[in-house]
């Protein structure tokens, strides 16, 4: 299987015609984003998202481990995904399906490969030991834009994860527990995110954001990845019909105003989440200022 | 001290059916989903065609899954195989898949031990199965028991009372009070089981169907309720919510 139950012809129509006359399905505009919820969990880097019916839990977790022997400066960082059965009964557990795989690779390109997380920093005693950070997306509901939504969850969660602090005496590493020593946030060097098209009608509709029935009904898609300063670090076009390479120079515009969106409501999600950490936390307790009193 | 697991039916919208569910001891945080009945690819129904083939698959919260995960799957489909009527109209050379994804609680290392997330393994899958409307021969109710090095039967051991114990049982009752499961691990005699299992169906079923021994009377208290009676509240309090509309109407 693996394989959603395809469109009837019936719907498939229905939704052409509909976007020929730029009305979508859920009545969004072109290039509108669904609504989009980041919540935390109780432990660092375990992260909620919920892009209108899509949602995913993203949890971050770190192990100190050995470094790669090629590469004994850095540590090392993981993404995994696997899709089960909760998401879509279509997908079957314990069998990687062509999406997994497609998804898999776009989060490494678009996170990994643009190095969002300094591994440099993850070092702990060269070639001896440094940190693994490891990434899980659990897709617990599946309504379309899986890449862009695991994204999201991914760089929340990465901002949002303490790692146990670690030293090195005498040439021993000592890793302290998260209530001994402060935790210590990862070195992000910048927010990359991807943001999903998709085309119609030979190429004349461009939609943001595309539920899972206009996926299905849609010709290509095109990937765009950057960050807030607008680099782009990742294209794509991966299979479909092709794409007019004006999409590409005017969605590219579209596609950092909403990175800069979207990336301005997880900031707001981690700040509201970490004063409310802050009350009563560690930090605040081994923080050495006092008080100012004012007036 | 904590109050009783947290629950919740039908969460999810793309599976059939789904549950959540919170132990407040262990703090492990366990979200299932069912899909029954659906088509299973190849043959895999060759061995019973005339029953339901029944998949229980465990994904870890932040690790790779393996041979743990295996262990506990199988235990978890010889627990259910018992209660699932497989050979109901539509059942039948199909499958009842169980997904369980641990999001939350203290994850177990490479070749830890699964007791302590054993009970809310079965019960996320009994209240997912209860959400699918997968037709049931009866319900189940499960704890985990800790005795400690001194002989004590710790219950709701948390997970460093369970490290610290000197041996560890989880035991299943069926909602007539039967003994569905029973896994232990450690050092104990068989005297020790006896006490863990009345202890057992005393957290599970109240004290109301224990013989009349006068021994387990005291702990009669100590409960805020039964775990047979959790199931059916969390499963009665969704249907009021879901026939809210009737209810008001009526």
């Amino acid at each position: 299987m693996n394989k959603e139950a395809p469109l009837s012809v019936v719907e498939r129509d229905f939704i052409l015609d509909a976007l020929r006359e730029n009305v979508r399905l859920d009545g969004r505009s072109a290039d509108q984003l669904r609504s989009l919820t980041v919540s935390f969990g109780e432990e660092y880097g375990h992260v909620k998202v919920q892009l209108g019916k899509t949602s995913l839990i993203v949890r971050i977790s770190s192990e100190v481990a050995k470094p790669h022997d090629d590469r004994p400066f850095d540590g090392i960082f993981n993404i995994s995904i696997e899709l089960t059965a909760m998401g879509s009964p279509a997908w079957e557990n314990g069998r990687q399906g062509d999406l997994e795989a497609y998804v898999a690779n776009v989060l490494d390109r678009v996170i990994r490969h643009s190095n969002a997380l300094d591994t440099e920093s993850l070092c702990i005693l060269k070639g001896v030991s440094c940190w693994t950070i490891r990434a899980d997306v659990h897709i617990t509901d599946y309504d379309g834009n899986l890449i862009d939504a695991s994204c999201i969850g991914i760089m929340a969660g990465l901002q949002h994860f303490r790692r146990p602090d670690a030293v090195v005496k005498d040439g021993q590493v000592i890793v302290y527990g998260l209530d001994e020593r402060v935790p210590v946030p990862l070195n992000i060097t910048h927010k990359p995110l991807s943001v999903t098209f998709h085309t119609f009608d030979e190429g004349k509709v461009v939609i943001l954001d595309a539920a899972r029935k206009e996926e299905q009904a849609s010709e290509a898609d095109v990937i765009i990845g950057l960050n807030n300063a607008g680099d782009v670090c990742y294209l794509s076009k991966f299979s479909g019909s092709p794409v007019d390479a004006l999409v590409f120079v005017t969605k590219t515009t579209v596609a950092l105003e909403k990175v800069k969106e979207i990336n301005s409501i997880i900031d707001k999600a981690l700040q509201a989440d970490l004063a409310k950490r802050a009350k009563g936390g560690l930090a605040e307790q081994a923080r050495a200022e006092n008080d100012r009193l004012i007036g | 001290m904590m109050g009783g697991p947290i629950a919740s039916l039908h969460p999810l919208s793309r599976a059939d059916g789904s549950a959540s569910y919170k132990c407040p001891s262990t703090g492990s945080n366990v979200l299932g989903s069912v899909n029954a009945p659906v088509e299973l690819p190849g043959r895999r129904d060759a061995l019973k065609p005339e029953d339901a083939t029944i998949e229980v698959f465990v994904k870890p919260g932040t690790a790779p899954s393996g041979v743990g995960e295996r262990y506990v799957e199988g235990i978890l489909r010889g627990a259910l195989s018992r209660i699932v009527l497989g050979r109901e109209k539509g059942y039948p050379r199909r499958g009842v898949v169980i997904t369980l994804a641990i999001l939350g609680g203290e994850s177990i290392g490479r070749g830890g031990s699964y007791l302590p997330l054993l009970p809310a393994l079965l019960h996320t899958s009994i209240l997912a199965l209860l959400s699918a409307s997968v037709p049931l021969s009866m319900s189940l109710s499960a704890t985990m028991l800790a005795v400690n090095p001194s002989g004590e039967i710790v219950r709701k051991p948390s997970i460093t009372d369970a490290r610290a114990a000197a041996s560890l049982h989880v035991l299943a009752f069926t909602s007539k009070g039967h003994l569905l499961l029973s896994e232990s691990e450690g050092r104990f005699n068989f005297d020790t089981w006896d006490k863990v299992y009345e202890n057992a169906l005393a957290v599970c079923h109240g004290t109301s169907t224990l013989s009349s021994d006068g021994d387990v009377a005291m702990t009669e208290n100590m409960d805020t309720q039964p775990l047979e009676g959790f199931v059916r509240d969390t499963v009665e309090d969704h249907i009021r919510a879901e026939y809210a509309w009737k209810v008001d109407a009526a």
